[in-house]
């Protein structure tokens, strides 16, 4: 059974459609690319996915129910884990304390989140010193760790990450893509928005979306 | 708790802007402060003073009232033109209330105690002179000022009366022996309520004419040499109140060092034999006053309304000079409370606009950090929550520091406040005397003191030579009130910038900022 499906998506800003009649199913343990040219409405669907935008038409259902039915700030907090394309970190706090931050937001009880937090950040390969960091002095690789570690502070079904390599370098793709990896074997659904075929050829599934005309 | 924990970080992060902030508020806060204090010191004054206040009232002829009547024009007659007949006539109508009447008011519910004088100009006789200080020339010229012989003064024995007689209903009556400006220095007082011819008299008195306790005087009627009445002293008294302000004027008996005082019935038992003598053409008369004691202002406001339905006449009015030196006194305390009132409204205005305009640009400035809070999912409410957090955190802090620096230096900021505004009143007062031609420094001027008094009130002398004990100093203008006052300042603040802030923020769309920023 799939966690999340888009049924008859569409979606236009203002006069400009930029989805239309989309339709995806999306399951746990899978990493999914969305691959498509620049315009096509990647970063829109995404927007869709994680909440932030409500489509037009069609809906959206998260482990078959309908996701407008949900609470969309308890949606984006608890149930998805989004790493945008430029981090969106606090820039004035710590990556641990972005990290738990993001558990605070979610609700998080029952364990030391400052721990966990620190354990989130060491798996996505950032030492205690780093993590102790204000996040602009970190580089962008790290930031991507970062914003990896928050989305998953609160252990969401899905991950969705907004070309999450598109910054770094062949190396350190290589890593976050292990992560990823890994992650989906734990069970997660992960969905990457990415042009690269590089990153598109180490997914388990691709939807490629065309610009509309 | 993670609202508190995430406000508390970010204001640490972002100092400067906090510190900005905190320093408007400070402002404020000290400012506010002051003016509360200066209130709150009015306030206390008042509520102290009244506390202490011993409010007394007396009953007299209400001269205003008659004016009033008298103003009304008979036919034929220009309008506001003075009718001498109608105010001879209506002068006559009235008479003076008697003892039975003014008792007959003090049965009133509000009237604690109630007390009377009588007094009576005697002559002193051979073995018996009055303290005097005047030469015969100036007696002569006083005497002449006043019409001279078969003028005004001879009518009414001005000049002539060399003892002022004052005769109490009680101990209580004796209000300088109770305020402790008179004391016995030999011998003692009269006993309360005697009809035996017991007097005191003044110590200066007694050195004058060689006299002791024991001995005997004699005074006469002022009009009938013949008739001699004989008192016995049993004590002598001095009197600090009446050291200074006698000018003399020709008028023995109204030198403090002349008056006798004995018991209203021993006065009365001399007026009543004087009344007894056949065919006496100068009886010799007392007049009377009595004292209404109350234990509160209400009480004496309540009193007129008690005295009216036990029918005392529109005549006559009720007036506590205790009650209009009180009032007199705080004049400048209340001006300046007034002025720190308007002053407090201006500073809390600008200060509200300067930190709205402040946080409108902070939130602006913060606009990605609500994008971001946002889009991971914390509510726009707890994100203004956080917000408010802040700003309270700041306000609150500045306010304390405020209130610390305020109650400093709200006393020696309002006695130097409140000096200036005696000193303007009392620059106000002495322009009108010298624009009477009474000269400068203080009404009648010699009492005015060169400086202003250390302690919490002193004697000034408005333009027409009545004292005026204005407080010119408070000890202290802070209390818990004010401390309360400023913190609600704080919320109000707090939730006056915080409002537009939060209206931003519940504005801002996550999806769009993070859009524009990508």
């Amino acid at each position: 059974m799939s966690i999340l499906s888009l049924n008859n998506i569409s979606f236009a800003y203002d006069s400009t459609p930029v989805l239309k009649d989309l339709s995806m199913e999306f399951e746990k343990g899978k990493i999914y690319c969305i691959m498509g040219r620049s315009g096509a409405g990647k970063t829109t669907l995404l927007s869709i996915l994680s909440g932030l935008a409500n489509p037009k038409e069609g809906s959206i259902y998260y482990e078959g129910k309908d996701i407008k039915k949900l609470n969309k700030y308890t949606f984006r907090s608890k149930y998805i884990g989004v790493i945008f394309q430029s981090f969106n970190l606090i820039t004035k706090y710590t990556a641990l304390e972005n990290v738990v931050l993001s558990m605070d937001i979610a609700g998080v009880k029952g364990i030391k989140k400052k721990d966990k937090a620190l354990e989130l950040l060491k798996n996505v390969g950032l030492n205690e010193e780093e993590a102790n960091r204000r996040v602009l002095k970190l580089s962008g690789g790290q930031q991507q760790r970062v914003a990896i570690a928050r989305a998953l502070s609160y252990d969401p079904a899905i991950i969705l990450a907004d070309e999450p390599t598109g910054n770094l370098d062949g190396d350190t793709q290589k890593e976050i893509m292990e992560i990823f990896r890994r992650l989906a074997e734990e069970g997660k659904c992960v969905i990457l928005v990415s042009h690269s075929p590089a990153v598109a050829a180490l997914c388990d599934e691709r939807y490629e979306l065309k610009k509309i005309r | 708790m993670y609202i508190i924990k995430n406000a508390l970080r970010c204001i640490s992060r972002s100092k400067g802007r906090n510190i900005l902030i905190g320093i408007i508020v400070l402002v404020i806060a000290v400012s506010a402060c002051i003016g509360l204090s200066i209130r709150q010191a009015a306030e206390s004054a008042r509520e102290d003073t009244l506390s202490t206040l011993s409010v007394t009232g007396t009953i007299s002829f209400d001269r205003q009232s008659m004016m009033s009547q008298m103003v009304k024009p008979e036919e034929g007659k220009e309008p506001g033109s003075f009718d001498r007949e109608q105010f001879s006539k209506l002068m006559g109508s009235t008479s003076s209330l008697t003892l039975e009447e003014y008792q007959k008011y003090a049965e009133a519910e509000s009237v604690q105690d109630f007390y009377y004088t009588a007094s009576l100009s005697l002559n002193g006789t051979e073995n018996f002179a009055a303290v005097t200080s005047d030469t015969e020339e100036e007696a002569q010229s006083f005497s002449n000022m006043f019409g001279g012989k078969g003028g005004m003064a001879d009518r009414f024995n001005m000049a002539s009366a060399d003892f002022s007689i004052v005769g109490y209903s009680s101990e209580t009556a004796m209000t300088e022996f109770q305020e402790g400006n008179a004391s016995i220095t030999d011998g003692a007082v009269f006993e309360e309520g005697t009809a035996e011819a017991q007097c005191i008299i003044t110590e200066e008195l007694a050195t004058f004419n060689n006299l002791s306790v024991g001995d005997t005087v004699q005074v006469a009627n002022p009009a009938d040499e013949t008739e001699v009445y004989t008192l016995t002293v049993v004590g002598l008294y001095t009197d600090s109140s009446d050291e200074s302000g006698f000018s003399g004027m020709g008028m023995n008996r109204e030198d403090p060092a002349n008056k006798i005082y004995m018991s209203y019935n021993a006065l009365k038992a001399i007026t009543d034999t004087s009344a007894a003598i056949e065919d006496n053409e100068n009886v010799l008369s007392a007049s009377l006053s009595s004292t209404y004691v109350f234990a509160t202002a209400e009480d004496f406001e309540a009193f007129e309304a008690e005295a009216r339905a036990l029918g005392l006449s529109d005549s006559y009015t009720v007036s506590s000079a205790d009650l209009t030196a009180y009032e007199n006194s705080l004049t400048p305390l209340n001006t300046l409370s007034t002025m720190a009132g308007w002053f407090l409204l201006v500073i809390l205005l600008i200060g509200a606009v300067i930190l709205i305009v402040l946080n409108i640009f902070s939130v602006r400035e913060r606009k990605y950090e609500i994008g971001v809070l946002t889009a991971m999912g914390m509510k726009k409410g707890k994100v203004a929550l956080q917000f408010l957090t802040e700003i309270f955190a700041v306000t609150i802090v500045a306010v304390m520091l405020g209130a610390v620096i305020g109650g400093v230096t709200s006393v020696p900021v309002t006695n130097a406040l409140l000096e200036n505004q005696i000193t303007s009143s009392q620059s106000r007062s002495d322009r009108v005397e010298q624009s009477f031609g009474r000269g400068g420094g203080g009404g009648m001027g010699q009492n005015m003191p060169a400086e202003l008094p250390t302690g919490n009130s002193n004697s000034f002398k408005n333009m027409m030579g009545q004292a005026n004990n204005y407080i010119t100093e408070v000890n202290a203008a802070m209390n818990l009130t004010v401390v309360l006052q400023l913190l609600g300042i704080a919320v109000l603040l707090t939730l006056v910038a915080g409002m537009f802030s939060m209206l931003f923020v519940m504005r801002y769309e996550p999806l769009k900022i993070l859009a524009n920023r990508d």
